[in-house]
């Protein structure tokens, strides 16, 4: 366990340390969180047709109201935090490799609906919007993070399948 | 085709276990909101403790509420001609809310001593938020204020740098990493069960 979290943290902090930087920013930050307004946007507009994504914001053509997307709300910090958690833990690398593309396409999945939510909660009541935004979307972010994690690691060989049927009694039966 | 019985997740521990989180997390949420000024009460203190080291910088820091105010001796701009210091105001909720997510883990998970692990991983998180609190307070002074307030700090560029990124690890990965790593250290026996590794309880 102490080996789990020390290689968690390092890698965690490197990759953290890496997303900062200007070519990791410009070459991958960047154009990932213009994609993800672009793909908000598209899913929108098929029930919304008064959305349009310039670069990294979403705007309302109706009544104006826009959200940008910035650093936090590109679902990249919980993207490391995923991978620093799947490389650290100990597992052969063909199941660390499914976990993290599995796990990065639902981390990114729930956040393009943080994105989408907060863009209508923005326009019903600021409020409402400060506070899942700013609170309770990190947290849910997170906690989606974490039950990925879960759920990987019940996969991982050596886990117990709580689907498969419980196997009979061992009882010695002699046959005639 | 197969179909999957609505018995099927209500069986499967992990589906229990998430329904039950997020079952709790409305009222976790809105205990934190109520007792955030006695946390951030003590959050203040760790502060005053963190900005020691700094000399002169912080002449006092007073609570609002969940806020922290941080009055400096900086002058700058219009609050140098008036004679006036500068001050910074930090929102302790900013670097706080992952205290109901680790709640709201830690009483669904249902283990013995909930309520004492509860009470000490609070305890075990507060520091966390008051790094927040601090690193955001001097990003304030040391970068986002401008040049003229920045130059009184002292700081070198080197030290910049390790502050600006010390306000990004303790805004975008710290309020939700540190509930989630105080969980798992103090629910490893619930880990293996859930993994299958040891027999239910």
């Amino acid at each position: 366990m102490l080996r789990f979290f020390i290689l968690f943290l390092v890698v965690q902090a490197t990759l953290f340390g890496l997303e900062l930087t200007p070519p990791a920013q410009h070459w991958f930050v960047e154009p990932w969180t213009y994609a993800l307004a672009q793909i908000s946007t598209a899913i929108v507009t098929f029930f919304d047709p008064n959305v349009v994504a310039i670069g990294k914001v979403m705007r309302s053509t109706r009544n104006g109201f826009a959200v940008s997307i910035e650093a936090g709300c590109n679902g990249v910090e919980a993207t490391i935090v995923l991978i620093a958690a799947m490389l650290a833990f100990p597992a052969p690398w063909k199941n660390k490799l499914v976990g993290l593309a599995a796990g990065i396409v639902a981390v990114q999945g729930l956040n393009i609906l943080r994105v989408i939510s907060l863009f209508y909660l923005g326009q019903w009541d600021y409020k409402v919007f400060e506070w899942a935004h700013l609170y309770v979307w990190q947290a849910l972010i997170m906690l989606d993070v974490l039950v990925v994690w879960l759920i990987w690691v019940r996969t991982l060989p050596g886990a117990r399948d709580d689907r498969a049927p419980p196997s009979p009694p061992a009882v010695a039966t002699a046959s005639a | 085709m197969s179909r999957s019985s609505p018995t099927g997740i209500a069986r499967s521990p992990l589906a229990r276990f998430i329904v039950t989180v997020l079952a709790w997390l409305p009222v976790t949420f809105a205990v934190w909101y109520v007792v955030a000024p006695v946390l951030i009460f003590v959050v203040k203190f760790l502060c005053m403790l963190a900005v020691l080291p700094l000399g002169d910088l912080v002449s006092e820091v007073e609570q609002n509420g969940a806020s922290l105010l941080f009055v400096t001796t900086l002058r700058g701009g219009q609050a140098a001609q008036a004679g006036g210091v500068v001050s910074v105001s930090v929102n302790g909720l900013l670097y706080s809310f992952g205290m109901p997510m680790f709640a709201a883990l830690t009483l669904a998970a249902r283990e013995p001593g909930r309520w004492v692990i509860l009470v000490l991983g609070i305890v075990a998180l507060l520091p966390f938020a008051a790094f927040g609190v601090v690193a955001d307070f001097l990003k304030n002074v040391a970068i986002t204020s401008g040049p003229l307030v920045a130059s009184q700090t002292g700081f070198s560029a080197a030290q910049r740098e390790l502050i600006a990124f010390a306000y990004q690890f303790g805004t975008l990965i710290m309020p939700t990493v540190t509930p989630a790593i105080a969980w798992v250290v103090t629910h490893r026996g619930f880990l293996e069960r859930m993994r299958g590794l040891t027999a239910p309880r």
